[in-house]
């Protein structure tokens, strides 16, 4: 984002939160009141580990772009449709323990074998292969940027000690630190985002989130890494759990090309785009397909979605109806349209007909929602529904016959075809909730490629969705652009990224108000992400449920 | 007389071949290593084959019982190994069908319904292979090893949320068991100081597994746990590095496979992938590296290109018409690579017998007809002796659709392990399946 642009949005922003009484006045019917933090109340909290790409955000960031980090960590589970869920509820199995010691040894013999790294955080000569004080300063600084919080003195001493020991029995200081190095990066400590809360001096019935649980809430939410030094210090000087201090540091974060990484990290989660890297299109039948589509067609999308949030700081609902899309030469010769000059991306416009407009005409959509050999309305349809308005499909009754039949004389489209779906009231009560909207899209194939007919007969793209008609995917575009459930959808998602868990009952004015806000703000998705940070469900805990006792 | 390990060497070291004070294997297996010379026969290990989205039951059930029985067109792949497995045809897994495949995974591997509280879908008891590792996987250096072909989080749980995620390259899996730390047969313990370096880092990981552990509430502390048995169980492969290897006739450190298997035409190379796993798990076992495997073939709901199909493996199951020939041919094709897990197990020569003597191997999928997602007549296939536990060679239909449960029941008996039961509510068995028992 450029200077300009950022201060821009900065003045908005400002305009819609802090300043947001005054903004409001100007606006007809409008009444903000802010919410009381006793308005809410936030589950219990959750250890949250890290996913393999905040491993790796956090590793860069902290010792360099040169590192490499092994790439064999636990995987990262989808939960409730999020990674960042998973996060909450998995844990680290024998085989993570076992890639993470790996990974652990591989970082600190490259951490102490640079001259550079060693200077950076080992601030003393260590005055033989063995040297208590300067191995004690070493870790406290080692220790405070990994646990993103200080050592504890047991904690400390354990580490020195390890330190002390294996350089004596290596004969040599840096070989020794590497123990405690790996130490500190095996530790729960770091691979886990321990965030317990402490009671709040001004609310004592409720717990809140510390300065320094705060710190790495904000730098993993917008950031998808661990906080910086300044972050920390404003941890430390207790500003954190103040709003002008949240503040500040909120437009810091976001001013940050670290925020760039934020955000791809929230939507890739979001639409599930990770499950490009395994599009399984059938490169004997789509002569486009190829192990670059998948890729290139995240980059698409989140390129778009960066530029509508940070050069931008337009409204979100134009990421369904843009006509103007970053394409590569791949993904240019799947839409048909000019491949661009150099290598790589660039930003066209397409004015065809073909109905190819906003996120909806993209592969992303159009290829991660089908299948294999063909098109799926269903999972388009179902991907409208879950992903964009937060409408829950059930999953279809076991011992049901799902077949369809092929296509014959009268029956050439899936449209066609699938009636059955929408004829048989058992199945429509599901189907008619996603098959007429996604036979919308029936104009892509499953690659998404434009077809103006299948198998020799036209495709019919129209319907209604609740309630509203339209006459092809454009159009439908529209209506889920408009749709009332599409902004309160990506306020829920993003608070549900953001906490790591379900929106629970004790949260849901905090949703609504945060949608309300939303929307009266224009969809801006940044003063969305500041206001999320700003919410009590946000920063507040609450002392942990005690289950049965065992 | 107490045997200490500094006695023990004292003693190799004055010429004696004798191993003794040393953990079971070393302690039983004669100086030949090619028998326990107590005669109670090699120890007892565990399989699973698991594939996606089920068969087709008309085309998979075979044609008579008993010893008597002809394979069907489906399990044809097998009739080489025929005299080694028993089918087991027209049981039926006893849970709610709630959500389309997995239901039917978690009702067969943990004979328990599947949880889908709070969003999302879990196993809420731990699967076989890990009812079976907490009691066969304390003496070898990996308690359980799991591997996917069709790239998967596998479906080995050890509780809730709580999963073993399978090695799905041949060359990591490769590395995990045969590279750093493995010692063949006659391979000298490894002296080296920073083995023990290693440990005391574990030990002060877990410290602060424990101190963490005091402040977090009660499903943290389940997934805390979790994490301290990864570290004791990694604490345990340091130690076994300073041990004598197991002194095992057929164990060989085995070639390594290719660093990579790239796709043909967009096409996973699933059979050679599979193989090259499944040349490494016997090798593992066989080299008493684990005693509890799970091969995930392939995962419910899957929608792989199979060679040779004209649409992903999950979409034929529903859309394909007719007798669905596709789907039948994915079958067969999955069929093959389980012989080749079996033939491969029987290749293997123990002390007088084969590796598969001493092996309970079970083959099923998550659902029985994938059109229908059916849990009725499910597919079930047992390999192995389990050291002359299990009846092999025959085909057994149960007639009145018994719990399924019931098989696993006498899997995890052929295994020794003393348990009463398997699996919850209506899906629990307290009995076995007497006539798989030899």
């Amino acid at each position: 984002m450029t200077y300009r642009v950022f201060q821009l949005w900065k003045n908005q922003a400002i305009a819609g939160s802090t300043a947001l009484l005054a903004f409001c006045f100007l606006q007809p019917g409008c009444q903000t009141a802010p919410l009381e933090w006793n308005e809410v109340s936030a589950p219990p909290p959750t250890l949250r580990r890290l996913t393999q790409e905040q491993y790796r955000n956090t590793i860069v960031d902290l010792f360099g772009e040169e590192i490499a980090v092994p790439a064999q960590l636990e995987p990262d589970t989808a939960v409730s449709g999020f990674l960042e869920v998973g996060a909450s509820v998995t844990t680290i199995s024998s085989r993570g323990v076992e890639q993470y010691e790996r990974a652990a040894y591989e970082l600190a013999a490259q951490i102490m074998d640079s001259e550079e790294l060693r200077q950076q955080w080992v601030p003393c000569t260590p005055q033989g292969s063995t040297d208590t004080a300067c191995a004690s300063q070493a870790i406290e600084i080692l220790g405070l940027r990994l646990w993103r919080r200080s050592l504890e003195e047991t904690e400390q001493q354990a580490l020195v000690q390890l330190a002390d020991n294996s350089a004596e029995i290596l004969g040599d200081f840096y070989d020794g630190l590497q123990y405690a190095i790996a130490a500190l990066l095996q530790s729960p400590n770091f691979l886990f985002r321990v965030e317990l809360g402490e009671t709040d001096p001004d609310h004592t019935d409720t717990l809140r989130f510390t300065n320094l649980e705060m710190a790495s809430r904000i730098s993993y939410f917008l950031w998808n890494s661990t906080p910086d030094e300044e972050l920390l210090q404003a941890a430390l000087a207790s500003e954190l759990t103040t709003e002008t201090g949240l503040l500040n540091q909120i437009d810091r974060l976001l001013e940050s090309p670290k925020a760039q990484r934020g955000v791809r990290a929230i939507f890739t989660d979001l639409y599930q785009l990770y499950r490009l890297d395994n599009l399984a299109q059938d490169p004997t039948l789509f002569t486009h397909m190829s192990p670059d589509v998948g890729p290139s067609a995240r980059e698409e999308t989140l390129l778009g979605i960066e530029s509508l949030i940070f050069d931008m700081d337009e409204d979100y609902r134009t990421l369904f109806t843009s006509r103007t899309t970053h394409v590569n030469r791949t993904l240019a010769a799947i839409y048909s349209i000019p491949a661009p000059s150099k290598e790589g991306f660039a930003l066209t416009e397409i004015q065809d007909d073909t109905g190819r407009v906003g996120l909806m005409g993209q592969v992303s959509f159009l290829a991660l929602n089908a299948h294999p050999v063909s098109t799926s309305p269903t999972l388009r349809g179902m991907f409208l529904r879950e992903v964009l308005l937060c409408q829950n499909i059930p999953a279809p009754p076991s011992d049901v016959d799902t077949s369809i039949p092929e296509p014959s004389g009268n029956t050439v489209t899936l449209r066609d075809r699938i009636d059955e779906h929408l004829q048989n009231d058992f199945c429509a009560s599901c189907h008619q909730l996603t098959d007429p909207i996604g036979l919308a899209y029936e104009t892509f194939d499953a690659l998404g490629r434009y077809r103006a007919t299948e198998g020799g007969a036209p495709i019919d793209p129209s319907g209604e969705l609740d309630g509203a008609e339209f006459s092809d995917a454009t159009e439908l575009s529209k209506l889920i652009a408009n749709h009332e459930r599409l902004g309160p959808c990506l306020v829920e998602h993003l608070h549900m990224y953001a906490t790591g868990h379900e929106l629970t009952t004790g949260e849901e004015t905090a949703h609504d108000w945060l949608a309300d806000e939303f929307k009266r703000g224009d969809h801006r998705i940044l003063s969305l992400m500041r206001e999320i940070i700003l919410s009590p469900s946000f920063r507040q805990t609450a002392l942990p449920a005690e289950e049965e006792s065992e | 007389m107490k045997l200490t390990r500094r006695t023990l060497l004292q003693g190799m070291l004055g010429g004696s071949a004798i191993s003794i004070g040393l953990p079971v294997l070393e302690c039983f297996v004669n100086s030949n290593g090619t028998a326990f010379a107590s005669g109670t026969g090699f120890p007892s290990r565990f399989g699973l084959f698991f594939w996606g989205n089920g068969n087709l039951p008309e085309r998979w059930n075979p044609v008579g019982e008993g010893a008597d029985y002809t394979l069907s067109e489906q399990l044809q792949p097998l009739q080489e190994v025929q005299s080694l497995i028993s089918v087991i045809s027209g049981m039926k897994v006893f849970v709610p069908n709630e959500v389309p495949h997995m239901s039917g995974a978690a009702g067969i591997l943990s004979g328990s319904s599947l949880d889908t509280s709070g969003g999302g879908e879990t196993f809420q008891v731990p699967s076989v292979d890990q009812i079976v590792a907490q009691e066969l996987g304390g003496e070898t250096r990996f308690r359980s090893i799991e591997v996917a072909t069709q790239p998967s989080g596998g479906l080995s749980y050890n509780g809730p949320y709580n999963t073993n995620p399978p090695e799905q390259s041949p060359f990591a899996l490769f590395e995990r068991i045969f590279g750093t730390g493995f010692r063949a047969p006659g391979d000298e313990p490894i002296i080296d100081p920073t083995i023990a370096l290693r440990r005391s880092v574990l030990d002060a990981v877990m410290e602060d597994v424990g101190r963490l552990n005091s402040r977090v509430g009660a499903s943290d502390r389940i997934r805390l746990e979790q994490h301290l048995e990864g570290i004791r169980a990694l604490e345990f492969q340091l130690a076994k590095l300073e041990e004598d290897p197991p002194n095992l006739a057929a164990c060989v450190k085995p070639g390594e496979p290719f660093p990579e298997y790239p796709d043909i035409d967009g096409r996973l190379q699933l059979s050679a992938i599979h193989r090259a796993h499944t040349d490494l798990l016997v090798m593992a076992l066989a080299c008493d590296q684990t005693r509890v495997i799970s091969d995930y073939f392939s995962s419910p709901v899957n929608n792989t290109l199979f060679p040779g199909s004209s649409a992903g493996h999950h979409q034929l199951t529903h859309d394909e018409p007719g007798d669905q020939p596709e789907v039948n041919a994915i079958v067969v094709q999955i069929m093959e690579e389980f012989n080749y897990l079996v033939s491969q197990l029987h290749n293997m020569a123990e002390g007088d017998g084969t590796l598969l003597d001493s092996c309970s191997i079970l083959a099923t999928s998550d659902v029985s007809f994938g059109r229908t997602h059916s849990l009725e007549d499910f597919p079930i296939i047992v390999a192995g002796a389990a050291g002359g536990y299990l009846k092999q060679g025959i085909h057994y239909r149960s007639p009145t659709g018994e719990n399924a449960s019931q098989v696993l029941l006498t899997l995890i008996q052929s295994l020794g392990i003393s348990v009463g039961s398997f699996g919850t509510e209506d899906a629990r068995a307290t009995t076995g399946l007497s006539a798989l028992e030899a």
